[in-house]
């Protein structure tokens, strides 16, 4: 299998008066044709930053200190504003936090789709475009009728698929969905990701999913990334965290969702907030949080290992976990 | 919907248009001494002569008649005589000055909204850069400074210090001597010939809207199309036996419009700057960005587009001036319009010519307010009525 894209120790900070913040610390994963990867982790731990980074849409204060984003063979992170612009959509685009707001209100929605397509692709005719956009509508379950409607004249759950119509406009490799559904009530939140799944896997296309919702992003990633403090601390493919996770900082995470199905359990919470990322610790970032921490946890960072076949876990304790996991859902 | 809502709004207007009326009649005859009292103390007029006249103007009468019939006339168009340039109506003179206010201050609003546009957006997006600074700075001192004072720094330097100027008036006496030709009717027809370049850039742009999907074509149709009216108008000019007195006209124009763009383009500049600052932080220009558009598509396509409706509040709210003239202006740069006839009218207790100037800027107001609604109504598609 081909890798779409590689990241390869990436490391993003921002400037700030205050100091150095490392948003993005070391962090590298590669994702492979029609492969699709949930980044999960606390709001301002970094994913966005990740997907930024990517796209190369920073703030002017955040800076890429080092490391590679290979994309179709290039480093994005050397190319010119020009040369990405190229990329931008045509390979990588998409799907915003804010959906709601990422069309701009003046425009009508099929014009702002159009545009994106005879942007990328000068030959395609006004036409054409229509046509695509008429069937883009389709495919995301949207009245290709109400491609000449305004932002306001959708409901929310309209302009989300809007919106992933959009992102399929040029036929990217490449989709990062951040936070897809989050400002979408849970049924809709539901139908739109399993869409999204299916129109991923049809289009055979690579997928990024942003979320702080392990369970929702379980169900349509096939590899998890879990983010702490600007750090990957876990990663591995859905199936491995659900069952063995072992970092405990999974274990938290997957302890603070309920579950439909199978008996009451009480919600566990992660006591504490995540470490403030200007002049981060030197030593393990979870372990100010962390139950299982022991004096090795406060001395130094733990290394990104392999524990298991495909399953990297940055912990000095990952093996005890299964047991503990047991104890607190008891 | 749409013509439903006009209706109402000219409903409005009318019954505005009535308290407005009766607050500049009242205000006017509030006024401390009046033409009685101007009248009685001219040792000139006999006892006889001054009762003539006041019972002629109906000033005998008690202020509420006055004023009942005053209303009746003006709601029959009718907006009297004036005392001072007796026996020429009101209208007759506000048909005079009228032209040259609207000249003067609509190319100067016109400048000070596209410099103003311009400078903002562009200031909004290279912030933090010291032209940045440097230019808000500027903008703030023009925009604050004291309208006399900027005046005469400018009449000095460029009318007497450089000389390149004309000083007083709106034309060369000397050259207008030896026709017979009436300033009215160039500015009439300068007006005329702004109105058909306008009319020719908004058709060409519906046009090119309409025809085409094309960013390129449609700029193509609407510049060529502009800039041929352009070129053809000037050559009509040029060639008319009366283009030399439009050139004195406008050669005259320069320094007042120059003055009163340096007052005003600051304020739509700081409107735009802060808009604009807003806007870029919108999610949907994020979207732009990641589209891949080209960032001057982001800028003016997405940024600007949708930032620009305060500015166009900010432009309406402006226009009054297009009527009223700056008293200040006029009187400082001895432009006869609007602003300087009201002065004078005022200053001469001339009622019906103050009240005539003042209901007629009123009215124009009302109406510029009218238009901006529905304007705006084509700039935001959120807005419907």
């Amino acid at each position: 299998m081909k890798a779409v894209l590689e990241i390869k120790n990436l490391k993003m900070y921002y400037d700030t008066q205050a100091g150095q913040v490392k948003a993005a610390d070391d962090i590298s994963f590669s994702l492979y044709e029609g492969e699709s990867m949930g980044l999960v982790g606390e709001s301002g731990c970094g994913k966005t930053s990740v997907s930024m980074s990517i796209m190369r849409l920073l703030p002017e204060n955040a800076r890429i200190i080092s490391g590679n984003i290979f994309f179709g063979g290039k480093d994005i992170v050397k190319l010119s504003n020009e040369e990405m612009n190229k990329i931008r959509w045509a390979g990588i685009s998409m799907i915003f936090q804010a959906a709601m707001n990422s069309l701009n209100p003046v425009y009508r929605v099929g014009d702002q789709i159009i545009e994106a397509i005879t942007t990328h692709e000068p030959d395609v005719t006004f036409e054409e475009a229509r046509q695509r956009v008429a069937s883009l509508y389709k495919l995301v379950g949207l009245d290709p009728e109400r491609m000449d409607n305004y932002p306001h004249e959708y409901s929310g759950g309209m302009k989300q698929r809007a919106v992933i119509a959009m992102s399929l406009a040029c036929n990217p490799k490449l989709i990062i969905a951040d936070e897809p559904t989050t400002a979408l009530d849970v049924i809709v939140q539901d139908t739109i990701l399993r869409e999204l799944e299916k129109i991923q896997k049809k289009l055979n296309m690579s997928m990024i999913y942003i979320s702080h919702d392990i369970a929702v992003i379980a169900e349509v990633a096939s590899k998890i990334a879990i983010m702490y403090a600007g750090k990957i601390v876990e990663m591995s493919d859905s199936v491995t965290i659900f069952k063995r996770p072992a970092h405990p900082y999974t274990v938290g995470l997957m302890s603070s969702f309920p579950s439909i199905r199978g008996a009451k359990k009480e919600l566990v919470t992660i006591p504490g907030e995540p470490p403030n990322l200007l002049n981060a610790p030197d030593h393990c970032r979870f372990a100010p949080r962390c139950p299982f921490a022991t004096d090795e946890c406060w001395k130094k960072e733990p290394s990104y290992e392999e524990i298991e076949d495909n399953h990297f876990v940055a912990c000095f304790h990952p093996q005890n976990l299964k047991k503990q996991v047991r104890a607190n859902a008891g | 919907m749409m013509l439903k809502y006009i209706g109402n709004r000219i409903l409005q207007i009318a019954i505005l248009l009535v308290i407005y009326v009766a607050i500049v009649f009242f205000l006017l005859h509030a006024m401390p001494g009046g033409i009685k009292t101007l009248l009685i103390s001219n040792p000139k007029l006999t006892p006889q002569a001054q009762e003539a006249i006041i019972r002629a103007f109906g000033l005998n009468q008690p202020l509420w008649l006055q004023f009942v019939d005053y209303m009746k006339n003006v709601f029959t168009l009718n907006l009297g005589i004036s005392f001072s340039y007796y026996p020429t109506p009101v209208w007759n003179i506000i048909a005079e000055r009228l032209p040259r206010t609207v000249l003067l201050f609509t190319v100067a609003t016109l400048i000070a909204f596209f410099v103003g546009f311009a400078s903002g957006k562009s200031l909004a997006w290279n912030r933090g850069k010291t032209t940045e600074y440097v230019s808000t700075i500027v903008g703030i001192i023009t925009y604050t400074i004291f309208t006399p004072l900027l005046i005469f720094v400018m009449i000095w330097f460029f009318g007497s210090f450089l000389g390149i100027f004309p000083l007083n008036q709106f034309l060369n006496p000397d050259l207008w001597i030896h026709t017979r030709l009436n300033a009215q009717v160039i500015f009439l027809y300068i007006l005329l010939t702004m109105l058909i370049i306008g009319m020719v850039m908004l058709v060409s742009y519906l046009v090119a809207l309409r025809f085409s999907h094309r960013v390129r074509t449609r700029r193509l149709i609407f510049y060529l199309s502009t800039i041929i009216t352009v070129v053809f108008s000037v050559f009509f000019w040029w060639v008319s036996p009366v283009g030399i007195y439009a050139a004195d006209i406008l050669w005259h124009m320069v320094l007042p419009v120059m003055t009163v763009t340096i007052i005003s383009y600051a304020g739509n500049m700081l409107v735009m700057r802060d808009s604009m600052l807003e806007t870029i932080k919108e999610d949907f220009i994020t979207t732009a960005r990641a589209k891949g558009l080209p960032d001057k598509v982001v800028r003016d396509k997405h940024a600007a587009r949708t930032a620009m409706l305060p500015v166009v509040t900010n432009f309406v709210l402006s226009l009054g001036f297009v009527v009223s003239g700056g008293v200040i202006t006029e009187s400082l740069f001895s432009w006869p319009g609007m602003g300087m006839t009201l002065l004078d009218s005022t200053l001469a207790k001339d009622y019906p010519l103050a009240a005539g100037a003042l209901i007629f800027t009123g009215i124009f107001v009302l109406f510029a307010h009218l238009a901006i609604d529905i304007i705006y109504a084509f700039l935001d598609p959120r807005i419907r009525y």
